[in-house]
């Protein structure tokens, strides 16, 4: 990884719903953080313990000021560890204020449309967080904005805020069905020149494109947020090959967890499919590729020539096992 | 004339090269259809037209526009997109430099690449804009040709850049790298 860490100190945390907490992390000697653009996220280094094998690189979407800010804001929903989470956000809410933490600068796959005409986000949950670095850009930049929100009774972050941000151009709503009804009458009457931008679980965001799909919306128009990949399954064992070595890759242990354990280093960061570092080329000799990944278009997975090795796999075919080789 | 090759990463849509003919995108809800041009162009361009209607859905409104210049194809498309909703697409048919000048004016109207279909009719002729005086000419040349600013007379190699803006070639003059210490471009 080439981007130099940033030194952080946590200076705030909020309770803003039961299980969903903002901390607030500002440089631990003093002056101003690197600007953002709307939509950022930063990658936080979790630390190996408290039933962490591994240290995580965890990604939280930037909430507060973008322009040479004194302190990142990020609001973290905790997953339970008991219920097969990682434990990077379980971390997060173990936090005390004048703990020490470090950080990748923001990075961005999620920024504003500038030459939109309209901008439509569309948020469900915690997905809130990046769609309010926007809605705080578009109000500052006297942009055309409409933002449609699902959340529970009683969990609803940053809702208070974003309606009063939108001066009434926010509609939030507690159940899916009338979500979906919303949902669908709203992408039939926007204006020609609007782009969608859409952030929560995978589920919800596959609703959303396939509302936007049905109502005419070409894929360009239409702009996601991935949490990371929808939950995976452990996959079928099989082996690789790399500079004339050839390593097991077991069921539920991923390639890049492979490589590293057999004494190879991959550049990582997300090991979740979303951020592209991990991408490892293919070479003749294998058998096709199972793309898990949300990082590839589908011409790059169609090419059969590399793969993230954080999620994806090898397939076997009629006469073959499944086997990939690859160059580090 | 020679044709730069491979040509697919210049500005240059293909399109421009050969006269192609593309499929109607059936995904929209709404359609504007353009045929433009006079004598060959309009033959050819309401044959087009007749083989793309059919193939829209069923039930989405269509507006069919005919012109003989590419100006008034343009002010028709604009009054369609002045209150048109996301899913509407435009398709076109005429002269590769007729399809180029409704392009630019349909970005400049929020149509995005993926909501225009073309269909072209003749790849004879090129718009071309002059670096030098800004004169815009349409002449009947290939890319790398070169042809004459009609308004400061100096000799133009067509650039192999079409501006997304304007629908034109980028020109310069020809010999403008060997022109003699002191004598400009």
């Amino acid at each position: 990884m080439s981007a130099e860490r940033i030194a952080l100190v946590v200076t705030g945390l909020t309770a803003l719903t039961p299980s969903i907490r903002e901390v607030v992390l500002a440089p631990i000697d003093g002056g101003s953080l690197p600007s953002y653009a709307p939509g950022s996220h930063l990658v936080l280094d979790v630390p190996v313990g408290d039933g962490r094998e591994r240290a995580l690189a965890n990604a939280y979407s930037l909430t507060g000021e973008t322009v040479e800010p004194t302190e990142y804001r990020i609001s973290v929903l905790r997953c339970d560890p008991a219920d097969g989470a990682a434990g990077g956000s379980a971390w997060v809410h173990t936090l005390a204020v004048g703990d020490k933490v470090e950080a990748l600068p923001p990075r961005n796959l999620f920024a504003p449309v500038r030459h939109a005409t309209k901008h439509l986000l569309v948020g469900a949950g915690i997905g809130i967080t990046p769609l309010l670095s926007h809605l705080r850009s578009h109000v500052r930049w006297d942009a055309d904005v409409e933002l449609l929100h699902v959340c529970r009774e009683g969990e609803g972050a940053h809702v208070d805020e974003v309606v009063a941000l939108t001066g009434g151009a926010a509609t939030v709503v507690h159940d899916r069905a009338t979500f979906a009804a919303l949902l669908a009458e709203r992408v039939r009457d926007q204006p020609l020149g609007t782009h969608l931008y859409t952030c929560g679980p995978t589920g919800f965001m596959d609703l959303v494109h396939l509302e936007a799909a049905a109502a005419g919306w070409p894929a360009e128009r239409v702009h996601a947020e991935a949490f990371g990949a929808a939950d995976l399954d452990p996959g079928a064992p099989f082996t690789v090959g790399v500079a004339g070595e050839e390593i097991e890759v077991p069921s539920g242990v991923s390639l890049l967890e492979a490589l590293e354990e057999a004494g190879h280093e991959v550049p990582n960061l997300c090991r979740q499919g979303v951020c592209g570092e991990c991408r490892v080329p293919v070479a003749s000799g294998s058998t096709p590729v199972l793309h898990r990944d949300l990082y590839l278009t589908d011409e790059d997975k169609a090419a059969n020539d590399c793969l993230m090795a954080c999620v994806s796999r090898a397939l076997p075919t009629d006469d073959r096992p499944a086997h990939l080789e690859v160059t580090l | 004339m020679s044709t730069p090759a491979p040509p697919h990463y210049t500005s240059v849509p293909p399109w421009t090269r050969e006269p192609v003919v593309e499929s109607p995108d059936a995904t929209g809800t709404a359609f504007t259809v353009l045929a433009v041009g006079t004598g060959s162009d309009a033959t050819g361009a309401a044959a087009i037209v007749d083989a793309w209607l059919p193939t829209l859905p069923v039930g989405a409104p269509v507006q069919v526009h005919t012109s003989e210049d590419v100006a008034g194809a343009i002010a028709a498309m604009r009054t369609d997109l002045a209150g048109a909703r996301v899913g509407h697409r435009v398709l076109v048919a005429g002269s590769a430099t007729d399809c180029l000048a409704v392009r630019a004016a349909a970005l400049g109207s929020s149509l995005m690449d993926s909501e225009l279909t073309v269909g072209v009719t003749s790849v004879a002729t090129r718009a071309v804009w002059c670096v030098h005086c800004s004169a815009t000419t349409i002449a009947e040349a290939g890319l790398e040709d070169v042809v004459t600013c009609p308004s400061c007379r100096k000799d133009l190699v067509v650039y192999p850049h079409v501006s997304r803006r304007t629908g034109a070639h980028l020109g310069f003059q020809v010999d403008a790298e060997t022109l003699p210490a002191g004598v400009t471009a």
